[in-house]
Order: structure tokens, then sequence, then C-alpha cells
């Protein structure tokens, strides 16, 4: 039966009523956190034996659920609540990370799951027959809701609404089944009613129109009642209610702004911008923003800068800001920006499946990025795209790659197609957060890529298909099936593109969508005079990890004396060499104008160049229309006249980049005249000061003049009659304002030949901060400042210490005194005098840390801590918690690492718990080649249960404890767990133990005496390499693998009394049957290890191993980089033994901690034999 | 012999009227003289000042209600001027501390100058109790100004000119530029680091060394109710910047204006179901912004009244 009832719940997924979805919340309790509520849907059954409706809800109680008026019996079952039930020992991520990704499938809407399961009442099932509408009223409630849903309270006095108490819906992808029961899919549209009971104080703000606002019958509270009658998916519902201050916008009155209590006058200036931004959607869509009206809220505490649901967007109240601030500028008009996109892409037009996601993600992104080209210029966007493209190319190039568009076939593992990774792709909420990131970096970039195929005009013509398709559906009734043209498809999206442009994109899909990874170019060339040919060698690497091989054509771009040629060379399978014909003759007309790219001609003083060659610059793909990194080899002087006279900042940078490799005068001059050059853009001459210092470094014992930059500032920013003090400041320009905070930082790396920041240069940055005056300035000066001090921590260098000397006052630097001067009454005022967002308390943070780092101060993490908690701004307890951070790992402290796991665990802001595991993914305590004194089986324990069961109610945060998981661990069975004492080895592959039948027990009894010999020889041995370095110890192989032995044989030997016969002999055997390589694999974790002593049979532990991890093991064992891990492994046993010398005694005691847990475990296998039946595990 | 019968017919009239005084026939005390020649004396200003005002005659008891009255506020005004000097750290008020006093009593100062030269005003006679305190030499120094015109002799003579007469020095200004901001950067530096000290001293602090904690001390970080206000509210001084550095943000401030009274509308909405005067409203505030059509959003939509029949 279960089948069916399974294929009619997917049938319902599919076709629901256009009356749809209502909701209706009448009670929110903001002291208590909760919320208690209904909703109601309607379902048009499609099949004839619909007899279970399946839906997703998580953390909802539920009440009481009724279909058509009768009471149904429900189940509720969230394998997702705890990913592993019983596998206790393994510890193996990539066992988890299967299951996990089985336990979310189990509940995926898409494929017809949930977790609630409804049984239609049989009185009914007449009545489905006839495929009458089914109408399921669920009452639930929601108490202190750990995600999904997000209460604000502040603590203090007055009622909710002074205290600016608010409540919000939040989450990643689809998490709207936290806060209500509903079929939490994408690709599931229906319409809304929404009701809302608030406070009467308060606003609730919902998707779609509010129809009226009713009082209740006391006149304390009041009902917003909310319709949206466009077909919406369930994960494009939002909520927020709070005592909102209401800003109509005074240039689109449909459009309504919201913000908490006193913050009006920002919201007044922040959103001023948005109608513009409406303006050029609707103008290169040629098409009206598809709802009726829009709403922006911005709260407090957010899960995301930016979350765009059914015409509303939640923002973060952190953009919020006043026009005297200039830095968030650009970055909240850009968050606005990328909401409004998504408001087309992403919440009108939804997507039909999860491998559809990069459609919508590539489509929003890029009309995104046209509105950036309009607004902040052609060089900010080609700019933002380099960025973006080296960010992706970064990624792939260090994980493996990034995959747009998977196809999961009927086969499982063989043919997953980002086995490369230690999570799955098939579902958004097994992602890693960062590869998410790229992954929608990567959308976008693709869709520019599609655009310089087909034109842009094609490419907004079939947005415009897309749309005005879906605009005609959504006004549809639900019965006349129209509403999946609301839904993108890949293949939908392609036969658009080839419909409006009739051009085939295939091999552009095949190559960017349907596989993972980026091209990496090396070029090379040389010139032959007497063919008057360049001759251009573009070597290509396929078989790193991240790369794909690319075939077709690429653009070169050649400046030549007489001018500059474009060039499509067709890559091809074999071919290396390509001759591109030259155009000019070297060197004839010296003062002949040189003629750009864009046609304009300049002057050049051509010295430099080689007399025999008429090639000034070369560049590889100068549209970066293939996603690739190029490393390309040209001398020095070809780019320095890139840099000077390319007009593309790309090229500029670019040129930047390779001249920090050619410190010579001429690369000075070249950047410096850059950095003078008004014309040039901002970030060009902003990356030239960081480049000028890193070349002034390595010139340092031919520099001449005052230090790289100082002049130029002065010239720049100080008073003419008083070079030493600098101007008011006045930021009207904001190049020479973006300019005037760099330098100094820049300025600051500068080092002398004893490798010491300059005195010279310490002095002008104090006198910078000593002079600045902002008394006449129209904008806030708090960025500069905030600068400054970073000027200041970056001139810190490590101190000399002597002996170990314990850092006080006394012997403190004279510089670092002035610099600690400074901080501690900056840091001072800003408890006076708070900056805007605490840029300076942040900057000063980090300072001082920097100074604890370099021993100048002593290291304590008791400032940060303080700093960390909540109540502080989250800017400002984010740069405390990446001091705590990296405190951890420098000083390895395991103190520290607690109190930062007991704050994932445990804090209010789900963005600070998040961002906790993503800094200490970024700077670990240590990773799994590593050896440490924090590595322990508690620590493991912990962050297993982390993201076993402690993460449960956020997507993100599960992934991120991932994430950390793999870089301390690994994949496999991490390496600090103790050895299982009883070896059996599972072939995982063929899922059974295997056994050897040639070898008989007797053999391990016959080596054990020459096994302790080997022992007593690999700890002399152990001994010695204590003085020497690691890569010695690697060295010898041998050893270790002889001490690995006698472990295993010592623990063998000892198992070997109680154990039953059967087992013992099992044991013997497979042992003995293994090459020396193996057994070392079988102390790692891919091997499952199990402790049969109080087993009665060997089949209760076979079966956590699901067929799961399987291919990932095999591949895994065997890598190199594993065998590494091993010796690391072997080494610390031999310091046990060192230092303990009775080992043997160590090992006992754990094996009376192993008795005393395994009842435990036994107790505990009933349970086991249940999960091998869950969703998790099955299917 | 004159005085103590003034005294004693003062304390009649005084038992007489309000008969707060009780034991006004031993009026033997030089506190109770002063007392009582000091209320004679206000008796006689409220008469001219009533004859000056046009009357011709008035009830005792009027006069005493106005006498009482005008004590009351001369008393204030002395109160009121002592707690000023005192709260500057002086003991004798000055003339600044009367100007506040009465601007803070409500009294426009700068009719007073013009009230006491006035024509018709008539001059009160020396309180007949004139025990002048006796200055001590020592410490004049120049001539004492002699009183104008309006002012009469018996008042205290002016002080010692040194007090109020101003000496223009003609020491060159610092002009230079140099040296202008060289002095308040480093002023302005030394108001910070007093400032920070002071309130490191005061409060709880945190040290960067575990030895020392005075020589480079941190105020304590101590967690707000309500981050987000301090962090991203500019502060009052910016504020004032910015209103003095720039005018362009004049047409959004005549926008806030407005703000409220939309949310009034909002707020005031229950009461009135009338649709229609929203509307009016609302418009009216467009039109003062400048813009023709009407703003129709739901959200500045009066909250309706339950209707009777729905139920839940």
């Amino acid at each position: 039966f279960h089948p069916s009832g399974k294929q009619g719940s997917k049938t319902m997924n599919r076709k629901k009523g256009d009356k749809g979805f209502e909701i209706c919340i009448n009670n929110i309790n903001f002291q208590r956190k909760s919320v208690v509520g209904y909703v109601e849907l309607t379902i048009f059954p499609t099949v004839a034996n619909l007899n279970r409706i399946k839906l997703n809800s998580k953390q909802c109680r539920i009440y009481r659920v009724r279909v058509n008026d009768l009471e149904a019996a429900f189940i509720y079952n969230d394998p997702t609540l705890e990913v592993c039930h019983h596998e206790s020992k393994q510890r193996n991520l990539n066992y988890f990370s299967n299951a996990y990704a089985a336990a979310v499938s189990a509940v995926d809407p898409d494929a017809g799951n949930g977790e609630l399961c409804i049984k239609v009442p049989s009185e009914l099932w007449k009545h489905v027959d006839e495929l009458k509408v089914l109408k399921v009223h669920i009452n639930f409630s929601l108490d202190q809701p750990k995600g999904g849903l997000h209460f604000v309270v502040p603590n203090m006095e007055g009622s909710m609404a002074e205290r600016g108490a608010h409540v919000f819906s939040c989450g990643y992808q689809n998490s709207t089944r936290f806060w209500f029961p509903c079929v939490d899919s994408y690709s599931e549209l229906c319409t809304w009613k929404l009701e809302y009971t608030v406070d009467a104080a308060m606003v609730a703000v919902s998707n779609g129109d509010l129809v009226e606002t009713v009082y209740t019958h006391d006149m304390r509270k009041k009902t917003f009642h909310y319709m949206l009658t466009i077909p919406t998916a369930a994960s494009n519902i939002s909520l927020a209610i709070g005592p909102f201050e209401i800003l109509v916008d005074p240039y689109m009155h449909e459009v309504t702004h919201f913000c908490l209590p006193q913050l009006l006058p920002l919201l007044k200036h922040t959103t001023s911008y948005l109608h513009e931004v409406f303006e050029f959607y609707e103008e290169i869509l040629t098409c009206r923003y598809p709802y009726s009206c829009f709403k922006t809220v911005f709260i407090d505490e957010a899960y995301v800068e930016v979350a765009a649901y059914a015409s509303m967007s939640i923002f973060s109240t952190n953009l919020l800001h006043s026009a005297m601030i200039i830095d968030e500028t650009p970055l909240t008009r850009r968050c606005l920006a990328q909401a409004l996109a998504q408001q087309f892409f992403g919440c009108f037009i939804s997507r039909m499946s999860w491998s559809d996601e990069w459609v919508l993600k590539g489509i929003s992104g890029y009309i995104y990025g046209l509105w950036m080209k309009k607004t902040f210029g052609v060089n900010e966007y080609r700019h933002w795209i380099k960025q973006e493209l080296d960010q992706i190319v970064a990624y792939e190039l260090k994980t493996g790659g990034v995959l747009l568009h998977p196809i999961f076939g009927g086969g499982k593992e063989k043919d997953n197609p980002a086995s490369h990774l230690h999570f799955s792709i098939k579902h958004p909420h097994t992602l890693s957060w960062e590869y998410y990131t790229m992954f929608q970096c990567k959308a976008h970039l693709v869709m520019r890529l599609i655009e310089n195929r087909i034109s842009m005009e094609f490419m907004l013509q079939v947005f415009n298909k897309l749309l005005s398709l879906a605009s005609t559906a959504s006004s549809q009734k639900f019965q006349s099936h129209m509403w999946s043209q609301m839904l993108v498809s890949t293949s939908g999206f392609l036969k658009s593109i080839s419909n409006v442009s009739g051009k085939d994109i295939q091999p552009l899909i095949k190559q960017w969508v349907d596989q993972s990874g980026v091209v990496k170019f090396y070029g090379s060339f040389a010139f032959n005079r007497k063919r008057n040919v360049l001759e251009l060698e573009i070597k290509q690497d396929y078989t790193s990890p991240g790369t794909q091989k690319y075939v077709g054509p690429l653009k070169v771009t050649v400046q030549e004396l007489d001018g500059s040629f474009n060039h499509t060379l067709q890559i091809e399978e074999n071919s290396l060499k390509h001759d591109i014909p030259c155009h000019s003759k070297s060197r004839r007309n010296k003062k002949k104008k040189i003629p750009l790219m864009n046609g304009e001609e300049v002057d050049m003083d051509l010295s430099a160049m080689d007399a025999d060659s008429p090639l000034l610059w070369i560049r590889i793909d100068p549209d970066m229309s293939v996603l690739r990194k190029v490393e390309f080899e040209q001398s020095d002087f070809m780019w320095q006249y890139q840099l000077r006279y390319e007009r593309d900042v790309v090229a500029q940078e670019e040129a930047i980049l390779a001249l920090e490799k050619f410190p010579t005068p001429a690369s000075r001059l070249a950047l410096t005249d850059i950095l003078e050059q008004e014309q040039c853009f901002y970030r060009v001459r902003m990356m030239a000061c960081f480049c000028l210092a890193k070349i002034a470094n390595s010139m340092v014992s031919t520099w001449t003049g005052p230090p790289a930059m100082k002049s130029l500032f002065t010239r720049m920013f100080c008073c003419k009659t008083c070079p030493n003090i600098v101007k008011t400041n006045n930021f009207m320009n904001f190049q020479s304002y973006f300019l005037q905070k760099t330098m100094p930082v820049a300025m600051a790396l500068l080092r002398d030949v004893h490798n010491l920041c300059p005195k010279e240069v310490l002095m002008f940055i104090l006198d910078l901060i000593k002079y600045n005056d902002n008394r006449k300035n129209k904008f806030s000066d708090n960025y500069y400042r905030a600068e400054l001090i970073d000027a200041l921590a970056n001139s810190v260098t490590p101190a000399v210490s002597v002996n170990n000397e314990v850092r006080t006052l006394d012997n403190l630097n004279p510089d670092v005194r002035l610099i600690l001067e400074e901080i501690t009454r900056f840091l001072n005022m800003e408890k006076l005098l708070p900056s805007y967002r605490h840029t300076i308390t942040v900057s000063c943070l980090k300072a001082i840390r920097v100074l604890q780092k370099n021993g100048h101060v002593p290291s304590d993490p008791a400032l940060f801590k303080s700093y960390a908690e909540y109540g502080h701004f989250i800017d400002v307890r984010i740069a405390a918690l990446d001091a705590v951070v990296d405190y951890t790992k420098v000083d390895r402290s395991y103190e520290e690492l607690q109190w930062l796991l007991t704050m994932v665990q445990n804090d209010p802001v789900p963005y600070i718990r998040h961002k906790i595991l993503d800094m200490l993914t970024k700077n670990p305590p240590f990773t799994k080649n590593m050896e440490s004194p924090l590595c322990n089986e508690a620590l493991v324990d912990q962050l297993w249960k982390l993201m076993n069961s402690g993460t449960s109610h956020d997507w993100r945060l599960r992934c991120g404890a991932v994430d950390l998981y793999f870089t301390l661990f690994g994949l496999s069975r991490p390496s600090c767990l103790p050895l299982p004492e009883l070896g059996l080895v599972l072939n995982l592959k063929e899922k059974k133990a295997v056994l050897n039948p040639t070898i008989i027990p007797e053999s391990v009894v016959n080596n054990q005496e020459p096994v302790n010999s080997t022992n007593n020889h690999g700890q002399s041995v152990g001994f010695q390499n204590t003085f020497s370095n690691s890569q010695e110890e690697e060295e010898i192989d041998m050893d270790t693998v002889h001490d690995s032995q006698a472990f295993i044989y010592h623990h063998l030997n000892m198992l070997e009394r109680p154990s039953t016969p059967g087992m013992s002999k099992f044991i013997g055997k497979m042992i003995c049957s293994m090459p020396l390589h193996s057994i070392k694999h079988l102390l790692t974790p891919p091997i499952s290890v199990l402790s049969g002593k109080e087993q009665s049979s060997g089949e209760v532990n076979m079966h956590p191993v699901s067929a799961a991890p399987l291919s990932v093991f095999s591949k895994e064992s065997n890598s190199s980089k594993h065998s590494d891990h091993h010796h690391h492994h072997h080494h610390e046993h031999k310091k046990k033994k060192k230092k303990h010398k009775h080992k043997h005694k160590h090992k006992h005691k754990h094996d009376s901690k192993e008795k005393e847990k395994d009842p435990f475990a036994f107790s505990n296998s009933p349970a086991s034999a249940r999960s091998i039946r869950s969703p998790s595990l099955s299917d | 012999m004159r005085t103590a019968l003034y005294g004693s017919k003062m304390a009649d009239t005084a038992t007489g009227g309000s008969g707060t005084r009780p034991g006004g026939k031993q009026a033997s005390t030089p506190a109770d003289n002063y007392y009582l020649a000091r209320r004679r004396t206000l008796q006689v200003v409220v008469s001219s000042l009533l004859t000056e005002a046009g009357f011709e005659s008035a009830e005792k008891a009027a006069v005493e209600t106005l006498t009482e009255m005008l004590q009351s506020y001369i008393s204030e005004m002395g109160r009121s001027a002592k707690s000023y000097c005192e709260h500057t750290a002086r003991t004798q008020p000055t003339l600044s501390d009367i100007v506040v006093t009465l601007v803070e009593m409500g009294f426009n100062v700068e009719t007073l100058p013009a009230y006491a030269k006035r024509s018709q005003r008539m001059v009160i006679t020396a309180p007949p109790v004139t025990n002048q305190p006796v200055t001590p030499k020592a410490l004049t120094a120049g001539q004492n100004k002699p009183h104008p015109s309006h002012i009469p002799s018996h008042f205290p003579e002016f002080p010692d000119p040194h007090t109020y007469i101003k000496t223009p020095t003609y020491r060159e200004p610092v002009s230079d530029y140099q040296v202008l901001r060289e002095k308040a950067a480093s002023q302005r530096r030394d108001v910070e680091r007093a400032l920070t000290r002071f309130m490191a001293k005061t409060g709880e602090t945190q040290s960067l060394f575990k030895d020392d904690v005075s020589t480079f001390p941190l105020i304590a970080a101590r967690p707000f109710t309500v981050p987000y206000l301090t962090a991203l509210l500019p502060s009052e001084l910016e504020m004032q910047q910015m209103e003095e550095t720039d005018s362009s943000e004049q047409d959004d401030q005549t926008d806030t204006e407005n703000l409220p009274l939309h949310m009034s509308t909002d707020d005031s909405g229950p009461e009135k179901e009338n649709a229609s005067v929203l509307q009016q409203n609302t418009s009216l505030s467009g039109s003062r912004n400048g813009e023709e059509n009407m703003i129709d959003n739901p959200y500045l939509r009066p909250v309706k009244k339950p209707k009777i029949r729905r139920k839940k």
C-alpha cells in the first residue's frame, strides 16, 4: 500500500488548488517566544487512491489535523533531527554525509516526501476517488523556535513595542517548514491567504497585498489580512512582525519600507535610491514588476544581509546608513539591487527542481551585474567580474569543482557528480555555505558567457519571454495547468535561448553547466623576427583537481607599435603553439603615436622596448569569456606598458600583480605614475599602492629617496605650507578619499633593511592620526580613522624576544608604546562617541591581536571574549571572535575552543553561530594532517554531536559543522580516536567481511615474539626522532609500520581471552591476510573495526555501515594523502610510549573504559536495528 | 525708637492681615526689625506701583497679598541666583546669575533697562534700617563708579572697577596655520586623553598587561541592550556637524515632519471610520510633498473596527 500512497501524495504535491493555502497565526508571544496558529490547505486529488498526504514540518507542535472536518491521524518523523542514530564509534564523515543526504531525501518535498504524514480518514476515500477537493486543517504551535523564525527581544524595561522586539522568518533555501506545516518546495505553487493577529502597537509584514487591518474585539490587538493571488511557492513565504516605523516610498507609493524604531531618518536616506533600481530592471526586462506591491523590512540579527521573498525582502538593519557614510552606501545599494533582481527571478519565477537553481541565480546575478555596470560604470563592473572570476577559479582549484547542473541518475553513488566533495550536492540543504556562494558566483558568470555568445539583446529577450509567459500564467486559474510556466527549468531556459537567438549554445552549456571545473592556461611567447611572427604557446593543466580541458576559440589581443589587434585562436587537443603574424615592423617611426584598442592614440616612451620586437604587450582572453586562470609570461617592460597604456582595468590589475615579481626602478616609476594619474580607476590605484610597497621592500637596499608613497601622499593630501600636516578632511571626491584611506595602510607595510617598519613611516602615520580634523567635512571619517589604525597594525613587526621573557610594560618597544597609546585612546573614545558600525573598535581589536601575535603584548583572549559577548554590535563581535579563533590556533587553547563551540550552540544570533564555524574552518586550530593536543576524542564526540543532532534547526549551521569536521579530521575516521581494540575489517565494496581461508589463527601467536622486539626497536627510534624534524620522521616508514603492527598484535593478544572462539578466529585470519600497507589502513577510519567482545555475533555490527560510503571509501584509502596521515598517527603513539613507558597499562585502562561503554552500545542495538529501516539509511 | 514703632505697627498689620505671625508684639530682635523694615518697604513699593498703575485706593488685604507675592518673587529670585552662583563655585552672585534667574523665571530681561528708566517712576525713600556693611578698605582699588541717575543712592555701591573693567591686550592673535593646527590637534588630544582616562578611572577597566592596569587603561566593554542603535545612528556631534556643513538635507527634514503625520493618521485611525477624511489628510500631506497624486498605501489606511457578526 505504501508505494501507492506515496504516489498519491506526490501527485498531490504537483496539483494544489487555486484557493491554495491559508495561514492564520493568531497568537504571537514575544515573552515566551511562541506562536500559535493554524494552516488550511486545499488539495485537488489527481489520482484516485490518495490516502496519505505528506507535508513538511519541523519544530512545530501539531495539535490536531482535520481533513474536511474529520479528525485525521498523522505521523511525525523527521530523520534529519538525528542523522546517524546508532553509529557511535565510526565518526566517519563520509558515512555521515551519505546518511545526511539520505535523510534530507527522505523528507524532500520534490520527491513527494515530508516529515508529516497525514492519513486521509477512510470515510473520505470514496470522496477522493471521485477526485473531489480535500481541505486539510492543521492546528500547530511553535515554542522557542531555534530556526526558521527568529525572535529578537531586547532585555529591558517597557512593553514589547517600546523595546523594539520583533520576529521574522529566516533560513537558508526552503526553510518555511520551520514555522508552519507546508509543502516546502520551490516548485509547488499555490495562492495564499495570510492572517496575523499581533499587538496593536506592532505591524505584521508579509507577502502579497494587505487587504485590511482589523482590531480584535478587545481592541488590544489587530489582525493583518494578506492576500497573495500570484501563485507562489511556500518557500517564498515570509513574515516580519515588529513595532516598525513605516515609510511609503515617495516615488512609488506601492512600495513601503519598514525599519525598527528610531531609525526612520536612516531608512529614508537608504531607500531613497531604490526607485532607480526598479526603473532599471523594468526597462531592461521590458516588463513591469510582477507583484502589485513591494515591501522592504530592515531587521536586527539578520540571518543573511539580503533575503528575497514574494513581494517583500528582509534586510539586515545594519545596511541602513546616513548621508554622511561613504563606504556603506554602494554596498547597501548593491544589496537592494540584488534583492530586487531576485524578485523577478527567484520569487516570481521559481524553479522546477534544485538542479535548475543555477538558472535563477544566474539570471538574477546577471541582471544585477547589468545594473552594476550602469550604476557604477564599466570599470567597476569589469573589476567585479574579474574578482568573481578569480574567486570561483580559486575555489574550484581548491575543492575540485562547482557543478551548476547536477544530474542524478538512477544509480546513486556510482555517478555521484561531486565525489571530490565532502558533502552531497544533491540537495541544497547538504551544501557547504561557501560552495553555495561560489555556486551563485559561477551561475552569473556563466550567464555572462551565454550573453557573450548570443548577444545581450537576445539574452534580454529570453528573460522577457520567461517573464511574460509567467505573468500570463499567473493570472490563470489553477485548473488551466498553466502555472508550470512560472517554474523555470534548465531545458526550458535553453529551449528559450535557441528559439530566440537561433544559436546552439549546447557546447557552452556542456562545458560550464553540466560539468565542473575551470580552465588553467599557461602562456608564453617568442617573437620570430625573420618571419615577423609571434609564436604563442598556450598550455593547459587539466589534470589537477578542479580543472577541465578547454577546446574552442580563444581570443588573444596583441598590442603592437601600429595598433592593437585581436586574434581568435582555436584551442585544440594537441596544438600548443600558435603563430600570429605581426602587423608592424619593429621600431621604424620613432615619433609616431601609437593607436590603442579604444582608438585613442598616445605617445609612448619606447626606449624600454626590445628593439627587435614590435610587441608592446599581449593579453590572453581579455574579455574573460572563459572561466579560467591565465598565467602568462612576458617581460617586465611589457607589463609596465600594459599598466600604463592599456585602458582596461582588468589588464591594469593583471599588470600590477605581475609587476610584483619585477622589483626594478622602472616598475616603481610605472606604479607611481599610475598612482598619480587621476583618470585612472581608483581601485587600480589602490592596488598599485600595495604593489609599490612590495616592490619597495624587495628593493630595500637600493631604494633612493623618501619611503614609497610618502611624498605622493604629502603632495596630494597635505598642506602646501606645512607638509607634515594633513589637510582638514574633505571627502567630496570619493576617488581621492579611497586613495587617502589606502595609502597609509600600504605604506605601513614598508620595511627597512632590518625588516622593521621605518620610523619615518610610523611617525608619518601617527601624525596623520594626530592632525586628523573632520570638523569641516560633510562625511564621517570613521572608515578613514579605522584604516589609520589598520595602518598602525600593519607597521607592527615581530618583537625581538630574548629567552622567552615575559611581556611586560617595562620591556615594551617604544614604537609599540606609541601605537598602544593611540589604540587605547581610540578604543576608549569609541565608548563615548561611537563610530558608525563601530569600525574603529573593530580595527582596534584587530590591531591588539596583531600586537599579541607579534609578541609585544601578552597573548590573552580575555579582552576579545568580552567584546564577543551578545549585546555588542555584530561587526565588533565578529572581529573579537576572529581574534579568539586565532588565539585558539596559535596558543592551542582547548579552553577557548570549548568556549567557541559553546557559543556555536548557544548564541542567540544565528549569523554568529554560523560565522564562528566558518572562521574556525578558515583558520582551523589544527588540520587533519597535523598533530595537535587539541585533537582528542572528546572534541570528535562534541563536533559529531553538533552536526549529527545539535544543528538540526539550521541547515546552514549543520553544513558549517560538517565543513569544520572535514577540515579538522578529514573524510575518514579521525586519527585521534583511540584504536579500536578489535580489528574486524569489512570489505565495504561487497558489504561483508572477507576472510582469507588460507591463513590460520596460529600465525598470530607465532608472530608474537618478533613483534615485541620490533616494538622496542620502534621505541628507540622514536626517541631519536624527537630531535629531528618532522620531514625526517616521515621518511622512516618501516619503523612506523612495525610499530603499528606491534600495536595491533598486542591488542589481538588481549582479545584472545574472553571472546567467542569464532570471533577470535575470524580476526586472526583477517589480520594475517593483509599485506603491510593494509595493516596501516587497519588503523584508520575508512576501515570499520568493531569490537566483538560483548557482541554475540558479528551481524549486529554490520548494518551501521550502510551501502552509502562505498565509492569514496575505496578511493580515499588508496590516496597518498592518507598514508601521510598514518605516519603522523603512529608517531603519536610513539611519543605516548615514550612518555608513559607503560603503554600497555594505558591501553588496559582504555579497554576498561570501552567495556563500560559497550553495554550501552549493546542496549542500543534494537535502536540501531530500527535505523536500518529508517529512511536515512534505506531508500 | 522710630523703627521700633514702625515695627510694632507692621507687626500689627501682619497679624491682623494674615494671622500667620504670632508674637509680633515682642518685635525686639534685630532680625525681626530687618524683616519688618523690608516688609514695610515692599508695601511702599507695592503702593507706589499701584499708584503708578492708576489706582487711587486699595484695600489693605489686597496690598498685603500683593506684597506677599512680591516678596516670594524676590525670595525665589534670590534663592535661584544663589544656586546658580554656587553651581559655578562662587559665593557672591554676579549679574549673570541674576539674568539667568530672571530668564529661568520667564522674565524678559531685555525690557528691564527701559523699565528702570521710565519717566513716571517713583523714587522710594531709603529704608530706615541702614546698617551698611563695611567694606574693608584695604581691598578696595580704584575709584568706584557713581550710580547712574535711575538708581537710588541708598543702593549698594558699584564693586571695585577691576571686577568688571576689561583691559584690552594688543598681542597679535595666532594666525599661523601650522601653529593653529598644532594647537587644535594637541588640545583635542589632551581633552580626549583626559576624558578617557577619567572615564577609565571612574569605571571598570580592562588591561592588556596583567601586571599593570593603569598605563593603558581600557574602558571595559559593556554590552548594549539594543546594540544597533549606537552603531548606526550618527552621534549628536555628527548631526550638528552635518547641519553646519550641509544645507541640502533640509529638504529631507521637511519630509520627516510629514512622516509623523502619516503615523498619527494611522494611530488615530480607529476613531475615524470615515475614510474620506483620511484621504483628504493624506492628500494634503502629499501635496505638501509637492506631489500630485494621493498616497493610497494599505499601511496608511485606518485599522477597521471588528465586525460584530464576524465569528472566529
